[in-house]
């Protein structure tokens, strides 16, 4: 989108000097507070309703229900151990995907035959939905790390590679002119130049990367597994242990959050410049 | 020349200008699409004759197909008219799903786009559903809505909704507000600033929601039709894959691929036929 010029939309605002301070303090946190209060609602009208609607508790819960299974979830430790089991492939994957992603995306973005050789292939297998493939890789390495993992890591390393190459393309050409004109090789040129550039694409790339993980990982672990918080998503469902599940599901949905506004937020802090995207 | 070699590696403009002779000048300009189709023929071929150039244990062999297998079978698949029932039924949930999305998710992002104060209530729900991979639902859909039809869709409609709403949203805001002023001042009410400046102003940010949304949308009905499934295609690879018939997975992946692919080509259509109106400096940006 083209840069406009601010155009004042509402000529009857009062000029910012006319604006106590206070007001100025809601109306910046004004998003914020408004957030909060429709989160707080919405968990209040979930409580209050089931004042007034019978609760079949084998279908739907309620917060309160939920937090005191929670709290079971907590004490017996079985939700701890159930993160540290799914967390395993899930960093191990991701870990993976960085590694044979970004150097490989470098490559293709510094090297256009390679690119032109790599870009359609690697494009289709990033289009077809190889969650597909899951079963295969569930009976072939089996249900645990290493069958995860690769769900994972197959799931998670597109964005990587197409990303580190949109980082290279987009590598100021004097630069690369400069650092040859004092001798620099090739090597110099990956290390100096390219791999600082690419940096803040790779973040970009694991702020989508992170979510299709969190999916290789489900995926897996609701195929076939003993243990993981898929897994015990899952099986509460068996079990019509309603609330339980719901804290599972509220758990993964905050490590989600967590994790992609924290890289968000990393993003805006370490990398300014790159607003959007 | 190891400098040199770089150069030419770097940008393969550097070593043929206009004094290029003829074939290298063809070439050139080939050469993009040769090494593309190149690369994967390649890999077809290789993948075909992997299993005569390495000896495989029997055990890995049953895991194993080649290429001309999975041709085979795609294309008996569909000789035979076996692939059509379950493509029907996953086709069904795939187009309800993305129907409700499309049905829900441009009005509320139109709504939100318009609305800050909805918007800044909405955007806690919308930044958490969002960054969760819906498929952490489907046990819980499973168990509302049953097997079948309806929990499919609601996965569906679950993967699309977002992509379209965030995006039209997105568009909605970015709407010129000199355009709407002027609608405005001739005495335009808010339908009328909706249907004549920011609908059609979001409308490349809509097409972008649209296309990430037929890739969820795809991406639910593999999954909902692994876990939670009578019939559908999903439900035939899971099967085939119990079974060690590794063909029919690939096959499986092929159609749904092809099947997002030629969604995907459809709403390209769709966006060329709809932003006829617009100037062209408007579509640079």
């Amino acid at each position: 989108m083209p840069e406009r010029a601010e155009r004042p939309d509402r000529t009857t605002e009062p000029p910012a000097e006319a604006i106590a301070v206070r007001p100025r303090f809601a109306f910046r946190y004004r998003n914020f507070l408004l957030g909060t209060l429709a989160v707080v609602a919405f968990f209040a009208a979930w409580q209050a309703i089931f004042l007034f609607v019978p609760l079949n508790p084998l279908f739907m819960s309620k917060p309160s229900l939920i937090a005191a299974g929670y709290v079971d979830l907590l004490d017996s430790g079985d939700l701890a151990h159930d993160l540290a089991v799914s967390a395993v492939p899930f960093f191990l994957g991701l870990a993976a995907a960085v590694v044979i992603g970004v150097p490989l995306g470098m490559v293709m973005g510094w090297r256009p035959r390679v690119g032109y050789a790599l870009d359609p292939l690697l494009t289709i297998f990033y289009a077809s939905p190889l969650v597909a493939l899951a079963p295969l890789l569930v009976i072939f390495f089996g249900v645990g790390i290493p069958g995860k993992t690769i769900i994972v890591f197959s799931l998670s390393v597109f964005p990587f590679v197409f990303n580190a190459c949109a980082g290279v393309r987009a590598v100021d050409r004097r630069l690369i002119d400069v650092v040859r004109s004092m001798g620099g090789g090739e090597w110099d040129l990956y290390r100096k130049i390219m791999l600082p550039s690419v940096l803040p694409y790779g973040v970009a790339a694991a702020r989508i990367a992170v979510g299709r993980a969190l999916i290789g990982v489900l995926v897996g672990e609701f195929f076939a597994a003993s243990e993981g918080i898929g897994f015990a998503i899952s099986r509460f469902g068996d079990l019509f242990a309603i609330d339980k599940m719901f804290g599972c599901i509220l758990t993964v949905m905050a490590i989600a959050v967590v994790l992609t506004e924290g890289i968000r937020f990393a993003e805006r802090t370490a990398f300014p410049w790159r607003t959007g995207q | 020349m190891a400098e040199t070699q770089i150069l030419d590696g770097a940008r393969p403009e550097a070593g043929g200008g206009e004094g290029a002779s003829p074939g290298r000048r063809l070439w050139r300009r080939i050469e993009p699409a040769a090494l593309g189709t190149g690369s994967i023929v390649l890999m077809l071929v290789l993948w075909q004759f992997l299993p005569d150039v390495l000896p495989m244990k029997a055990g890995t062999k049953l895991f194993f197909t080649v290429p001309s297998g999975i041709a085979a079978t795609l294309w008996q698949m569909f000789a035979s008219g076996s692939i059509w029932a379950p493509l029907a039924v996953s086709a069904e949930a795939f187009i309800l799903g993305l129907g409700l999305a499309i049905l829900v998710g441009l009005p509320l992002g139109v709504l939100l786009g318009r609305s800050s104060v909805l918007a800044a209530m909405c955007d806690p729900f919308i930044t958490a559903f969002n960054a969760t991979p819906r498929l952490v639902f489907l046990p819980l859909l499973l168990l509302w809505f049953g097997l079948g039809l309806w929990s499919k869709l609601a996965v569906v409609f679950l993967g699309a909704l977002f992509p379209l709403l965030i995006n039209t949203y997105e568009g909605v805001r970015h709407a010129d507000r000199l355009l709407i002023n002027v609608v405005r001042s001739f005495g335009a009410s808010e339908w009328d600033i909706a249907r004549l400046v920011v609908v059609p102003n979001a409308l490349p940010f809509i097409i972008v929601g649209l296309r990430l949304a037929i890739g969820r949308a795809v991406l639910g009905v593999v999954v909902a039709e692994f876990f939670g499934s009578q019939d559908g295609l999903g439900v035939v690879m899971v099967r085939a894959a119990s079974e060690f018939k590794v063909d029919v997975v690939f096959a499986g992946l092929i159609v749904f691929a092809a099947l997002s692919l030629i969604m995907t080509g459809l709403v390209q259509v769709l966006e060329r036929r709809l932003s006829r109106w617009r100037p062209q400096h408007v579509n640079a940006d």
